[in-house]
This record gives structure tokens, C-alpha cells and sequence, in this order.
């Protein structure tokens, strides 16, 4: 009995303790990152975080640089690369979540031949493994002379067949189908009840869908790596990928390049957190 | 229940459109091409010649494929071990409405899983660094035995791609099962606390049994992602030409992009891709299996 | 406040605003149409010398400027894979180096994407005037697709101001034998007095470049002159046998040492090991320009060789210059590399910054050469280098090279393992165990050569 007194009186320091323990751990690494993109080379060599020195709180304010940055935006196309990855990542976030939406709304909300068969087709698909399509895909792409256009890249994307079964599903359980009859009833044309009537209604998933896809394709590499080969038309990840060196590493050029490319998704999580969690975690629960 | 007033018959196909032209065009068409692609040996999408089944027969002898494979089973089942419990445990830590700062933590556990996996990468080839490292340098700081040239990118690649995987997706999974967790029944929770079940107890005889079906779907992401995982290894030890010392990093994936991408036989790799896909509906199919055996 | 329409979350408008921002952008950012030359390269210590000769060239040719990419070895690979491929866009020239060069020739002789320079090298009487064997890694089916940028001859490196001090001759040293009986008073094994120990050469199991750079001094070869793999010639196996006996036993002579990282650099200033095999740009780049701590401490001697009036040196690294076949200007870019790789005035400036010797024979009498070098004690390294040159062994271009080595140092790997795990130290012993794995490799690697149907015959 004493030990689960003691048990109760310890655990609630014990917790946080661990629990503060365990975030210290996942920050380290983004402390680590910022504080190399500001440090000189020489520095880095020195010291784990910031460079010692008799400033404030010890620390050697004067010894930080924005050199790094200045290089990096120099001796690389990173500002063209930093358009380029808004670019890609917002227009292939907005027509996939919008041919998702189309697609998942006629799967769901209408009765026509052949409707299961395609259902079962576009969820079949959602199982292989894209690695599987890289090399046929590319042939298509260089036979219909996309290689290295921005279309080449995009058009394949635009076609999210797990963006369809979600948008499916969230229409089944939030659109009541006499809502859209009683539309019709009153003379609404098809096209103005999706945007007016149905689009509203499955918000929450539009917004987190924009989201997960935007963010994957920030994130993709293999995709740009294949198709996109011109230096002006290559994203952050691409060119991130090609500051290593096989002699030794520019080492805060890389970590500026890194804050660099994920600083604005932090931005737009530290935003938008709700649908970030929400859209990066759909489909999973309720599939 | 017929509609007083039916939809007109374009109306379905008109909304599919899009999507379906597309989806035609860039998933349909290039899996069939690559059951075709499969059978052929090429140099680059112009030149090739058919092969039939020899790509299958020499990818079951081809030594750099067992390697990918093995390298990519050690990499899955390790980070699964690790990435799982800790996912858990965190889940539960964190699942108590009383507990302060509960939001915060929550995010700070996740954040990582917004960063893509060649920044991730590029952070971390830094961060195995030998001498220079975050991890050497701290661990030689802390225990003064701790070799500060540890060679994790050389001979320890696994190693630091599964601690890497940890970072990125813990937090990840955490949140699904902060989710699972909400369907833990709290009056059974009390009632087992009555009976004098310890929080052993209450874990192994009440939470377990309520997340079962949310855990194993978790874990059966979690295996599919990561037996194909590539950007992370790639980018990671891109000094030494992406697979590593050796092939030591080398990962089915990975095996899979060279072979269609620096060597141009987009045949062999189509084979490969064949392998993952079949390998990987095994699995699904294992899951399904054992998770039906469950709930009868 | 004007509301926005309700079918779209605020996360939505959000990236609606950036896609908008951003089409614009990307319509105003199209950059220029380029006159100007495309030249890549891959090695960040080639970059300051290159400004310096491009800036040359531009002022003079105010015409067809060049204009400079340095990427990663990897990027410039893919990107270069993906044009002789599909015909993406390439660089008019580019650098290419040698571990990134296979794949290039693993296709029909046609679609190599490399301008076949043969007939303008020998109308130049290039392929006398360049020494021999650099063209070697550049050469496939009896054609020559690069112009060779180096020699790249090595000599072995030692702590002078270590072995001078223990009053070492190191002119008693012939062969490998005489280098670790000679220097064995300077080996210190761990754990000795406390200290991390000294080594007397760099070398460790899994270091491949490494292996392949003694096997060619010893003269074994993994590939024969027609390309055909020949990883299990006896040979092969009593040489693996004995460079397995360097990192086993109580006392190995050889330890790891990072070639290009701070902590490997920081070891060889500590003097953790008294001697190294360094090419010329390793000398010249690494040592020199990343180590100065290291400047009077060192000086060059030939390489051990591995039998009485053997070979002394070998060969590590090289680079080419390539002119893409789809480039539309091909004889600016022909004009260009003349300028860069053959201009005596070039090879001096590359000697004097970087190091590296020229391959071109004519260039070898330049004084430069024969200038002291206060870094090596005041030897004349250039000269030192070059007098080695005639006698670097040639190599393989099979594009299969890469796997062929991967294979070797494996058994590299495993005979080392195995001699730890039995006790062996006699490299006779170990000889069965070798050539058992050898034959297994040159059964895989004959089976990958014999799969590839664009070869009709080997290279």
C-alpha cells in the first residue's frame, strides 16, 4: 500500500520529467539545425550549439553569420528552387484535392453502371506501391515529351485515387442525399450544388486533403529527381540533395539550405495546426 | 425512396472526368506497361529488347537484390521494434485530460513528421558525423569512453537510419494512437483499478485488447512504408554513392531507382517493382489473415 | 469584412494565395536564354582554379563565354544518365569522374552520350603526346569518348619528422616487406601505454578504392583487356590473402583513417599513422590545402612495392572531360576543353594550385615541376610524381567496374574475418579461403556481364 502512495506522490514529477526528456530529444536536432545555419565553418568545428564566447548568457553573439545563407542564395538557384517548390506543391495540392473531391462525390452521391467497378478499381489500385509505376511512368512521360516540364510532373499527381476514397467516405457520412434532392427540386444546376452545397459541407476534409498533399509534394524527391532535370526547374528537395559534396561537406551551406526548405512548412503548420493532424492522420481511423 | 427527380445521366461522368482521364493515363496504362516492361531488358525508355522471364530468374540469384532486401527487412522489423513501443507509451503518457502543457507536447512530438525525408536526411548526415556530429559529440561528451569517430555512416547504417525513422515518425504514430486510445473504455479502466489491477495489469487486459484494431492497422502502414523506404538512406549516405559502404544501405527501393534510373533497364526494375507489390499484398494479406483470426 | 466563399477552409485560401503568388513568379523568373558555354563539374576543389582559367577564357572570347555548374558527383550522374537516356537537358561540357562513368558505356556503342573524340585525338597526335594508360578509363570499344584530365600516379607519404627522429632509413625499403620490417620500431598497438597506438599505413578492410589501387600495383586486375571479368585468377587470391594479413593479427599494420573528414585529418596530425599511398591530388588538395598542420612533417617516397623490382606506384581517382553529342556547338566546346586541359600555361596553373600532374608528356620538362616544396620538406613533388608516370597501370572500363570491385572487396572483407576468426596470420593459409569467395564473386559478376544484351561484345 506504501508503495503505491509513494508511486502516486512520485509519478506526477516522474511524467513530466520523462515527457520533457523525450521533447528535449526531438528538438535537439531543429536546435542543432538552426544554430549551424548561423555559425561559420570554423565555429561549427567548436562548438555544439552556439560558439562560446563572453556575450550575453556566455554565448559569442558576434561570432553568428549569415554567410551561410548569403552563399547558399549565390552559388545555388534556391531563391528559383524555393518558387518552384510553392509552385508544384500549391497548384498540384489544389486540382488533386479538386479532382479528388469530384471523383469521390460522383463514387459517392450518384447511381450509375458501373459504379462498383470503379470503386473497386480506384481502391485496388491505393494498395500497389508507387515504386512500381516509376519506370513505366517515366517512359510515358518521355514518350509524350514531358520530360523535364513542370506538366510532366504535375499531371500524374493530379490524380489521387486515395484522395478519391476519402472524399468518398466523408461524403457518405456528411451529405444527406435529400439535401441535394431537395437542390434539384428547386432548379439548381449540378455544377453550383458541388461548389455551393456539397463542397461546404466537406470542408474539414477539403482542407486537410490540400494540406497532406501540398506537403507530400514539398517533400517528394523521387518524382522531381526522375522528371524535373533542368537546374531552374528543380525543387528545394532536388537541390538539397545535390549540395553534398563526395569531398567533404559545406556543412553550413546544408544547413541553411535545410532551414531553409523546411522553415515555411513550419510556418504554415504553426498556422494551420488543426488541419495539418487532421489531414495527415484521415483515413486512417475511420478506414 | 427513388428521387422525384433524377440526376441527369452526364452528371456522374462529367465530375469523374478529370480524374478518370488522368487516372487512365498515368496509373492504369503505366501498370500494364509495367507487367510488359517486366519481360523486356532497356537502355533508357528508347532501346529495348524482350528478355521474357530471365529478369525474375536472375533477381532470384542476383545477389545485390537479396542484399537491398535483407538490408530493407533488418531496417523494417528494427524500426518497428523501437518506433512502436515508444509511439505507445508516449500515447499513453500523454492520454490524460488532466495533464498540463498535454497540447504543447503533442506538437512538439509531431513536428518532426512535417519534415520531408531528404531534409531529414540531410540533417542527419550531419548529425552521424564523425567528431563533428550532434550524436559523437554529445555521447563523447557525456561518457567520456564513447569513441567520438563512431562510424555510424560507415558500418553502423542501419543503425542510424532506424534511430533517424524514430525521430521522423514516433511522434507520428503517437498521434494515431492518441486516437486509438479514445476508445479505451474509462469504466472498465476504473473497474479493473477496483479489482486491483496494476497499470501492467489495466495496459495488458483493458487498453490493449480496446486499440487492438487501430495497432495492428498502424503497424501494417508502418511496415508498407517502411519497406519502401529510399530517400532517407539515399539522401543520408549520398557521399558514398547513396548505398553505402558496400551496399551496406542499399534498400529494395533504392536497388529498384538505380537500376531503372542510372543504369536505364527500366525492365529489371519493373521486375523489382513486381516483387515489392507481391511482397507487400503478402503482408497485407498476412494482416488481414491474423486480424480475422482475432475477432473470431 | 468581405466573406469568403464557405467551400473552402482557411488552410485552402491560404494556399490558393501561394499558388496564385507563385504562377506569377515562375512566369517572371524565366531566366534568359543562355549564350553562354555549359560547363559542369562535380569536385568543389577544382572550382577556385576553374573560375580563375574560365575568366581567362571569357575575356579572350568574349563570343562564347563558359559559364560554370559545380553539383555533386551523384547529381551530375543522374542528370547526365537521364540525358543520354531521354534527351533531357545537359552541359556542352562536363567533368566526369571515373566511379560515375559506368553506366555511361553499359548501353549500344551509339548511345553513349559523349562526343567520340578518337579521330581528333589522333589527328592531334594526342594519343601519343597524352601518357598511355590515362585513357584507359575512358575508353570503350576501342574508342575514346574523354579527354584525360590526369595521372593521378600514387606514392606513399610518411611522417618524416617520425622516422627521421627513430633514425629510419627509408632507402632500405623496396618492397612492402622491408616498409613494415623497417618501420616496425614506430608501431605503437593500442591500448599501449594508454594511447589510441600507431599504425604504419592507412588501409582497412572495406575501404575498396584502396583495394583496387594495390591489386593494380600488384598487378592483378579484375577485368581482362576485352572486359571479361577475371576476379578469381589465382592471383588475385594470393594477393587478397596477403593484404588481409594487414589488418589482422595482434598487431595490424594498417588502421582506418578517414580519407576526407576533419576527424581522419585530425589523426594523421596526431600521428596515429606513419605513412599513407597518396595520389597526386590527394597530396596536392587534401594534404596541403585541409592539413597544413602537417607542412615539414611529411615527405613522398615511391610505393612499396609488392615483389623485388616490382611496380612503385599506382593509380587512384581520375576525371575526364566529355563534350555532350547533343550539344549544338560542339567544336566551341572542342575549342574550350583544348584550352583547359592541354594549354601549357593550364597545366601549370592546375600543378601549381592543386597539385596535379599533367598527362601530357610535352608539358612534363616545364620547371614547375622541379620547384621544392616546402610542404614536403623541400622535395620536388612534381617531378617525384611524374617520374612514376610512365609506369601507372592501366585499367578497366567495364561499366561494370563498380560491382565487379564491390564483389572483390567483399572478399576483401570476408578472408580478413576469416583470418581473425581462425587465428591465420600466414597469408598461405588463407589462400584456399580466398579463392573459394573469389569464385563465387566471378560467378556473379560473370552472370550480371553476361545478362547485359547491348554488349555484343565486351568492351
Amino acid at each position: 500500500m506504501n508503495a503505491r502512495r509513494l508511486a502516486r506522490v512520485l509519478g506526477r514529477p516522474l511524467l513530466y520529467a520523462f515527457l520533457v526528456l523525450f521533447a528535449a530529444l526531438t528538438a535537439v536536432p531543429f536546435a542543432w539545425m538552426i544554430t549551424s545555419a548561423f555559425k561559420s565553418g570554423g565555429d561549427f568545428f567548436l562548438s555544439l550549439f552556439l560558439p562560446a564566447g563572453n556575450g550575453f548568457l556566455g554565448v559569442a553573439w558576434d561570432h553568428l553569420t549569415l554567410d551561410n545563407f548569403r552563399r547558399l542564395f549565390r552559388e545555388v538557384p534556391m531563391a528559383r528552387s524555393l518558387v518552384n517548390s510553392v509552385f508544384l506543391a500549391s497548384v498540384t495540392s489544389l486540382f488533386a484535392t479538386l479532382c479528388g473531391a469530384m471523383g469521390g462525390y460522383a463514387l459517392s452521391r450518384f447511381e450509375f453502371r458501373g459504379r462498383g467497378l470503379l470503386t473497386s478499381l480506384v481502391l485496388g489500385t491505393a494498395i500497389l506501391p508507387v515504386p512500381l509505376l516509376l519506370a513505366p511512368r517515366f517512359e510515358l512521360i518521355y514518350h509524350l515529351h514531358l520530360l523535364d516540364t513542370f506538366a510532366g510532373y504535375l499531371l500524374p499527381q493530379l490524380a489521387p485515387a486515395f484522395g478519391v476514397f476519402l472524399f468518398r467516405q466523408a461524403m457518405l457520412n456528411h451529405i444527406p442525399a435529400e439535401i441535394i434532392e431537395s437542390a434539384r427540386l428547386e432548379g439548381c444546376g449540378e455544377i453550383r450544388i458541388f461548389f455551393t452545397l456539397v463542397l461546404p459541407l466537406v470542408r474539414p476534409m477539403v482542407g486537410a486533403f490540400i494540406i497532406i498533399t501540398f506537403l507530400g509534394v514539398w517533400n517528394d524527391f523521387i518524382g522531381p529527381q526522375i522528371i524535373l532535370q533542368s537546374a531552374g526547374r528543380q525543387p528545394l528537395a532536388v537541390t538539397l540533395a545535390g549540395l553534398g559534396s563526395n569531398y567533404g561537406n559545406d556543412y553550413g551551406m546544408m544547413m541553411a539550405g535545410t532551414l531553409v526548405s523546411v522553415a515555411p512548412i513550419i510556418c504554415l503548420f504553426l498556422l494551420l495546426q488543426k488541419e495539418f493532424i487532421s489531414g495527415l492522420t484521415s483515413g486512417t481511423v475511420k478506414g | 425512396m427513388k428521387s422525384a427527380r433524377p440526376h441527369p445521366a452526364w452528371a456522374p461522368w462529367f465530375f469523374l472526368a478529370p480524374f478518370l482521364l488522368l487516372f487512365a493515363a498515368f496509373f492504369a496504362w503505366p501498370l500494364v506497361r509495367a507487367a510488359v516492361l517486366s519481360l523486356e531488358q532497356t537502355y533508357g525508355p528508347g532501346v529495348g529488347v524482350f528478355v521474357g522471364f530471365r529478369n525474375f530468374a536472375f533477381l532470384a540469384r542476383d545477389p545485390l537484390f537479396w542484399t537491398a532486401l535483407r538490408n530493407t527487412a533488418v531496417f523494417t522489423v528494427g524500426s518497428l521494434l523501437i518506433q512502436m513501443p515508444v509511439a505507445l507509451g508516449l500515447a499513453i503518457l500523454l492520454n490524460r485530460p488532466s495533464l498540463r502543457g498535454r497540447a504543447v507536447f503533442r506538437l512538439i512530438f509531431f513536428s518532426p513528421a512535417l519534415i520531408g525525408m531528404v531534409f531529414a536526411a540531410t540533417l542527419f548526415t550531419l548529425i552521424f558525423e564523425k567528431q563533428t556530429g550532434l550524436v559523437n559529440f554529445a555521447l563523447h561528451s557525456l561518457f567520456r569512453g564513447w569513441n567520438p569517430d563512431f562510424p555510424w555512416l560507415e558500418d553502423y547504417l542501419m543503425a542510424s537510419l532506424i534511430l533517424a525513422a524514430l525521430w521522423l515518425y514516433a511522434g507520428f504514430n503517437m498521434v494515431y494512437f492518441l486516437a486509438a486510445l479514445q476508445n479505451v473504455p474509462q469504466e472498465q479502466l476504473d473497474a479493473a483499478s477496483i479489482d486491483g489491477a496494476g497499470p501492467w495489469g489495466r495496459f495488458r487486459h483493458v487498453t490493449l485488447p480496446a486499440i487492438r484494431p487501430v495497432a495492428g492497422f498502424i503497424v501494417m502502414l508502418s511496415i508498407a512504408g517502411s519497406f519502401q523506404i529510399f530517400v532517407l538512406p539515399y539522401v543520408m549516405f549520398l557521399r558514398t554513392g547513396g548505398a553505402g559502404p558496400l551496399n551496406r544501405g542499399l534498400t529494395v527501393v533504392m536497388y529498384l531507382y538505380k537500376t531503372g534510373f542510372l543504369i536505364g533497364d527500366l525492365g529489371y526494375a519493373s521486375a523489382i517493382g513486381w516483387v515489392l507489390a507481391l511482397l507487400l499484398v503478402a503482408i497485407a494479406l498476412l494482416h488481414r489473415a491474423l486480424s480475422r483470426g482475432e475477432t473470431q | 469584412m468581405p466573406r469568403l466563399p464557405s467551400f473552402l477552409s482557411p488552410a485552402a485560401w491560404v494556399i490558393v494565395g501561394l499558388a496564385a503568388a507563385s504562377t506569377i513568379g515562375i512566369c517572371l523568373m524565366r531566366p534568359p536564354a543562355s549564350r553562354a558555354l555549359q560547363f559542369w563539374i562535380f569536385a568543389i576543389q577544382h572550382k577556385p582554379f576553374y573560375q580563375t582559367a574560365i575568366a581567362g577564357w571569357n575575356h579572350t572570347h568574349p563570343d562564347k563565354p563558359v559559364e560554370l555548374v559545380l553539383m555533386s558527383g551523384t547529381a551530375l550522374q543522374q542528370r547526365m544518365m537521364s540525358s543520354f537516356f531521354s534527351g533531357t537537358p545537359i552541359a556542352d561540357v562536363l567533368e566526369v569522374e571515373r566511379s560515375n562513368i559506368g553506366p555511361a558505356f553499359a548501353g549500344p556503342l551509339e548511345k553513349i552520350g559523349f562526343v567520340d573524340l578518337t579521330d581528333r585525338l589522333r589527328d592531334q597526335g594526342l594519343l601519343d603526346g597524352i601518357n598511355r594508360p590515362s585513357f584507359s578509363p575512358w575508353t570503350s570499344r576501342g574508342r575514346i569518348f574523354g579527354i584525360p584530365h590526369d595521372v593521378h600516379p600514387v606514392l606513399l607519404a610518411y611522417r618524416a619528422d617520425l622516422v627521421e627522429a627513430a633514425g629510419i632509413d627509408v632507402s632500405r625499403i623496396e618492397t612492402w616487406d622491408d616498409y613494415f620490417r623497417v618501420m616496425a620500431p614506430l608501431q605503437v598497438a593500442a591500448g599501449e601505454s594508454g594511447g589510441p597506438g600507431r599504425a604504419l599505413v592507412v588501409g582497412w578492410p572495406s575501404d575498396y578504392y584502396i583495394a583496387e589501387m594495390l591489386l593494380l600495383e600488384s598487378g592483378g586486375a579484375i577485368f581482362d583487356a576485352r572486359g571479361r571479368p577475371t576476379l578469381n585468377a589465382p592471383f588475385n587470391a594470393r594477393f587478397l590473402a596477403r593484404l588481409a594479413t594487414w589488418f589482422t593479427g595482434p598487431r595490424p599494420v594498417a588502421r582506418s583513417v578517414d580519407w576526407f573528414s576533419a576527424s581522419g585529418h585530425r589523426m594523421l596530425l596526431d600521428g596515429l599513422v606513419v605513412g599513407l599511398p597518396v595520389p597526386d591530388w590527394y597530396a596536392g588538395i587534401i594534404l596541403k590545402l585541409e592539413i597544413p598542420g602537417l607542412a615539414g612533417k611529411l615527405k613522398l617516397m615511391p610505393l612499396p612495392a609488392w615483389e623485388r623490382g616490382g611496380r612503385r606506384t599506382s593509380v587512384w581517382g581520375g576525371t575526364m572531360l566529355g563534350i555532350a553529342k547533343c550539344s549544338p556547338r560542339r567544336e566551341d566546346a572542342w575549342e574550350f576543353a583544348q584550352y583547359l586541359y592541354l594549354a601549357r600555361a593550364t597545366a601549370e596553373a592546375l600543378f601549381r594550385r592543386n597539385g596535379i600532374v599533367s598527362p601530357i608528356r610535352s608539358h612534363w620538362t616545364d620547371p614547375v615541376y622541379d620547384q621544392p616544396d616546402p610542404y614536403f620538406c623541400g622535395q620536388p613533388v612534381g617531378r617525384l610524381f611524374l617520374d612514376q608516370a610512365p609506369h601507372v597501370p592501366v585499367r578497366t572500363s567495364s561499366p561494370f567496374n563498380e560491382q565487379a570491385l564491390t564483389a572483390f572487396d567483399n572478399c576483401l572483407i570476408s578472408v580478413t574475418d576469416y583470418a581473425v576468426r581462425t587465428g591465420r596470420a600466414d597469408p598461405a593459409t588463407l589462400v584456399p579461403e580466398a579463392q573459394r569467395l573469389l569464385d563465387q564473386a566471378q560467378r556473379d559478376i560473370t552472370a550480371l556481364v553476361g545478362r547485359n544484351a547491348f554488349l555484343s561484345s565486351p568492351p
